[in-house]
């Protein structure tokens, strides 16, 4: 009997490094999309989930980000785990959906003479814990970064390279970050709005 | 307010978040550890953005996707990723050919529409290229969403029948305990107590995942059902644990098949016990990494049982021992085999490129 929990290939097969990964995938090999699928596309839900707290959206941006990425195989640096950069083309896809939804709610604000809200509202509506809510708070720039950093443990470096932004700025984004989630639990935890 | 009074009463805490973030390098990293041993504040922070962080990486994160959907999201993905890499018609001249056969086919389309109706089958819902059938107690419902088409049976038997000469959305005919992909064909589905009781494909192919079973790709003229559980043995379901039944395929074209043509659900028992230990056999061997060994079981278990529903399984595992074996002669004519019998299996895309 099959047990279908894990792929045959994943349990004991050598493998394949991902940098030979890539190589296959700029070749236009589909069995290397599928392989590079199966390897992080968990760890990439999770981090897509955190960020969007949508399902749906999550569904989406993950078929996006291994598209994204096997079209720009050619140009993978050879490293030798492909996470960070996965991760780089995701948060990529988030930010360039942010701001297509944020030209979208500007046009509507527009209509109705309201201010838009500096935070995507998406991540507050399914929101649960207190960490969670404070989460949801911070713009996205701000929340992506953090948690690029301190739950998927990319570096400065390469969140820098991954979001296109200078060093100076992730820095900045991160110390930002800290401070107001705190603020924002010491205000959840307190009941405060 | 905390933190300002902390800033005023330590100078260094600013290096709490350098030293975290990278910013510190050689002996700054080492001189800020032995301030950190001695400064209270400083610690408290270190441990403060440490406890952030921890509190961060507990935050629940969106159910894990269950396994069908995770599948389904992969094919998704190597089709769309097979289809960008089909090349684009270039020249005009192919242009306007392939606009006259269009042209051509809408006419024929419209011809075959308009036809007179030689039956009266009471077709409850056609908006589009997707006909269902149902009986009065059927229990189903039907969704459709971007480029998706969603029929969802509870109980109750449908007939579909999808035109695949008109534009259409991907069919899914979600399954109290799976899921049927539409690969261009006219079937039929049946499901009772929150279970799949039958498929038969009239034409075109399925392909149908079942929770805890391969996918099968069921062609024109198959006809699919689970199998009875065998009778339960007191002295044996003791020492034993008990089996899940395998399903049983048959074919109405006997050239095929290789089982009774017979619409009973349950195949012989004789046949299941010895595909179902030849199978384990064959897994047996795969899993205790002696390839070699595996890879001829599982081609013996093909060539004894050809339309077992494990046998597209053994086909792609064969590929994958010989592969493991470092046969690649044998391991590219496996994938071909491979390929020629499944020309929609679930492992067609990963198989497809050990061929060549």
């Amino acid at each position: 009997m099959i047990q279908r929990g894990h792929k045959p290939a994943e349990r004991d097969a050598p493998q394949t490094s991902d940098a030979e990964l890539m190589q296959q995938l700029a070749a236009g090999q589909l069995g290397a999309l599928g392989e590079l699928y199966d390897r992080y596309q968990a760890g990439l839900r999770s981090f897509l989930g955190r960020a969007t707290r949508d399902s749906h959206d999550v569904d989406d941006l993950l078929h996006a980000t291994f598209l994204a990425a096997a079209k720009s195989a050619e140009r993978y640096d050879g490293r030798s785990s492909c996470r960070p950069w996965l991760v780089g083309i995701a948060a990529q896809l988030l930010r360039r959906r942010r701001q297509t939804l944020g030209r979208l709610v500007a046009v509507l604000a527009s209509l109705k003479d309201i201010q838009p809200s500096a935070t995507d509202p998406s991540p507050t509506l399914h929101a649960r814990t207190d960490v969670d809510r404070a989460l949801a708070r911070l713009s996205q720039p701000k929340r992506l970064t953090l948690l690029m950093a301190e739950v998927e443990g990319l570096t400065c470096a390469e969140i820098a390279e991954a979001l296109a932004v200078p060093i100076g700025t992730v820095w900045t984004r991160l110390h930002a970050a800290r401070r107001e989630l705190r603020q924002a639990l010491d205000a959840e935890r307190s009941g405060k709005p | 307010m905390k933190a300002r009074a902390a800033e005023l009463a330590c100078p260094r805490l600013f290096e709490v978040e350098a030293l975290r973030d990278g910013r510190l390098t050689g002996t700054e990293v080492t001189r800020f550890q032995s301030h950190a041993r001695t400064c209270p504040i400083c610690a408290q922070e270190m441990q403060s953005i440490t406890e952030l962080a921890e509190a961060l990486r507990s935050t629940a994160t969106p159910p894990k996707a269950d396994e069908l959907r995770v599948r389904r999201e992969r094919t998704r993905l190597l089709a769309a990723f097979d289809a960008s890499l089909a090349p684009i018609p270039g020249s005009s001249r192919t242009k306007l050919w392939l606009a006259a056969v269009a042209a051509l086919t809408v006419v024929a389309m419209l011809a075959w529409r308009l036809r007179p109706s030689r039956t009266a089958a009471p077709v409850v819902a056609s908006p589009n290229s997707v006909q269902v059938q149902a009986a009065t107690t059927t229990k189903w419902s039907r969704r459709a969403e971007n480029q998706l088409e969603t029929i969802t049976l509870e109980a109750g038997t449908l007939s579909i029948r999808v035109d695949h000469q008109r534009p259409h959305r991907r069919l899914l005919v979600m399954l109290p305990d799976g899921e049927l992909e539409d690969v261009g064909t006219t079937f039929s589905v049946s499901a009772a107590a929150a279970h799949t009781t039958q498929v038969t494909v009239q034409d075109g192919s399925v392909i149908l995942r079942l929770r805890d079973l391969p996918a099968l790709t069921l062609r024109a003229g198959d006809s699919w059902s689970p199998a009875r559980a065998p009778a339960p043995d007191t002295a044996a379901s003791v020492l034993v644990p008990p089996q899940p039944p395998l399903p049983s395929v048959h074919s109405a074209n006997p050239a095929r098949a290789s089982v009774p043509s017979s619409s009973n659900a349950a195949a012989p028992a004789g046949n299941n016990s010895d595909s179902a230990t030849d199978f384990r056999a064959a897994m047996s061997a795969f899993t205790s990494g002696d390839n070699a060994r595996a890879s001829s079981l599982f081609a013996a278990f093909l060539g004894q049982h050809p339309r077992d529903s494990h046998a597209e399984d053994a086909a792609y595992l064969r590929v994958l021992t010989l592969q493991r074996a470092g046969n690649a002669g044998d391991m590219k004519q496996a994938a071909t085999e491979y390929l020629a019998r499944y020309p929609h299996g679930f492992r067609y895309a990963e198989v497809e490129p050990l061929s060549h």
